[in-house]
């Protein structure tokens, strides 16, 4: 260390504002360059004579029993008003509440509107899967009327079990059975032909939004029923009263007479 | 009020009136109770001291205002130019009778308060810069101007004249 780079350091160091390591490169210097000591002896010797000839003027009792009174003064004031205070906690509680308020507004309504789309979708896409199912001609994975055929043929494949019933006596014949995949999860797909018609129902665990009961896709109808702990899903192009009331059927599971 | 001889001496030091000192720590104390909330722990003195700073340049302000223009303008320039002479340091050199608290009150205002902040209330250069709102930088040139502006008032030279005399 030089005496350029020491001069700066030097006041620092006699106020005591240098670390450990600048403190022994310093003091370093400072046994070697009788410059840079004097001035720092000079820096001592001032701090010295202030500590002896300036006074700390410290308050006198009348300041401090003045200032006590108004402190305590004010104080009171502070108590005897408390309105302001209470308004603008009033005016924050206000807004906390609001903005609650605000919130579950929109969530709700986010919500709602989500789950009004996620019907639409699911009901667009049982169409689609309805349409191209029935135009590649791959209506059906599993052929069977027989309602013990099709169940474990779809359990095994599933990780839950669709309840199957044929209601050929009543005009809606089981012909089969496959998998598809709607709303991003693998469903069973019952296939029931009545008359020239050809009906799907897709049969998935119970989800919370529930799809609307009645809908109609490009001319097809899509028909919902709740019940035996699943969502029935029924794309056809019957006519909506048959297929609501075929679809409420299954959904029920009453055993065929 | 722990800390109101510490607001009453930088109030004193800086107003250089018993009378100014009191009525400008009052005004820091009624400060001081409505800002409670901007206080943090461990810098009590520090917040309080920085509310009388306040205070006292308020007050300055309205009573005194050429003394705020004249200490923070020309004179830091004229202080900080070593060979020119100003009106203080002239009237250091030529108040021989004068002991070295004197010379301390008549330093300029922005030097006046560093030195005192650092020698009487030993605060650090980081709780200096805060209180009186300048980079550290700027405490330690203010510092050091303030302590060579000492150094060459004339009290300071006959000591040194008389200590170094004795050492012969």
């Amino acid at each position: 260390m030089n005496c350029n780079e020491a001069g700066m350091l030097v006041a620092k160091y006699a106020d005591g504002e240098v670390d450990s390591l600048q403190g022994r490169s310093i003091e370093q210097h400072l046994r070697g360059c009788a410059a840079c000591a004097a001035k720092h002896q000079d820096l001592l010797a001032l701090r010295a004579q202030i500590g002896a000839e300036v006074p700390y003027f410290t308050a006198t009792p009348e300041l401090r029993e003045r200032v006590r009174a108004l402190l305590a003064n004010a104080q009171d004031t502070a108590r005897a008003r408390p309105r302001p205070k209470r308004d603008r906690w009033g005016w924050l509680t206000g807004g906390f509440v609001a903005g609650c308020a605000a919130t579950l507004l929109a969530w709700g309504v986010g919500t709602t509107v989500i789950a009004w789309r996620a019907n639409e979708d699911v009901a667009v896409e049982a169409v689609a899967t309805h349409v191209r199912a029935t135009l590649n001609n791959h209506l059906i994975q599993v052929a069977s009327s027989d309602q013990h055929t099709v169940k474990p043929w779809l359990s095994a494949r599933l990780d839950y079990s669709p309840p199957v019933q044929d209601l050929a006596s009543e005009g809606f014949a089981l012909t089969g059975g496959r998998l598809d995949m709607l709303n991003k999860q693998r469903v069973a797909t019952l296939v029931y032909s009545h008359r020239l018609h050809t009906i799907d129902v897709f049969v998935r665990p119970e989800s919370a939004p529930a799809p609307s009961t009645l809908r109609t896709v490009r001319g097809f109808n899509v028909v919902h029923a709740t019940g035996s702990g699943m969502d029935w899903i029924a794309v056809s192009d019957v006519n909506a009263d048959e297929l609501t009331e075929f679809v409420q059927r299954l959904a029920q599971q009453t055993p065929s007479p | 009020m722990p800390h109101l001889d510490a607001g009453y001496n930088l109030a004193r030091w800086l107003t250089r009136d018993v009378h100014d000192a009191e009525d400008v720590v009052q005004d820091a104390c009624m400060r001081a109770l409505k800002y409670v909330g901007t206080l943090r722990d461990g810098a009590a003195r520090a917040w309080f001291l920085t509310i009388v700073r306040h205070a006292f340049y308020d007050w300055c302000g309205r009573n005194r205002p050429a003394e705020i223009l004249k200490d923070d303008g020309t004179a830091i320039d004229m202080a900080a130019d070593d060979t020119a002479v100003g009106p203080e340091q002239a009237a250091l050199r030529s108040a021989e009778s004068r002991v070295l608290a004197d010379a301390v009150a008549e330093l300029p205002l922005v030097f006046r308060e560093v030195l005192v902040l650092r020698e009487l209330e030993e605060l650090s250069y980081k709780e200096i810069a805060r209180i009186a709102d300048i980079p550290v930088g700027t405490v330690m040139s203010r510092l050091a101007r303030a302590r060579s502006l000492l150094r060459r008032s004339p009290l300071l030279h006959s000591i040194r004249g008389r200590t170094s005399g004795g050492e012969q």
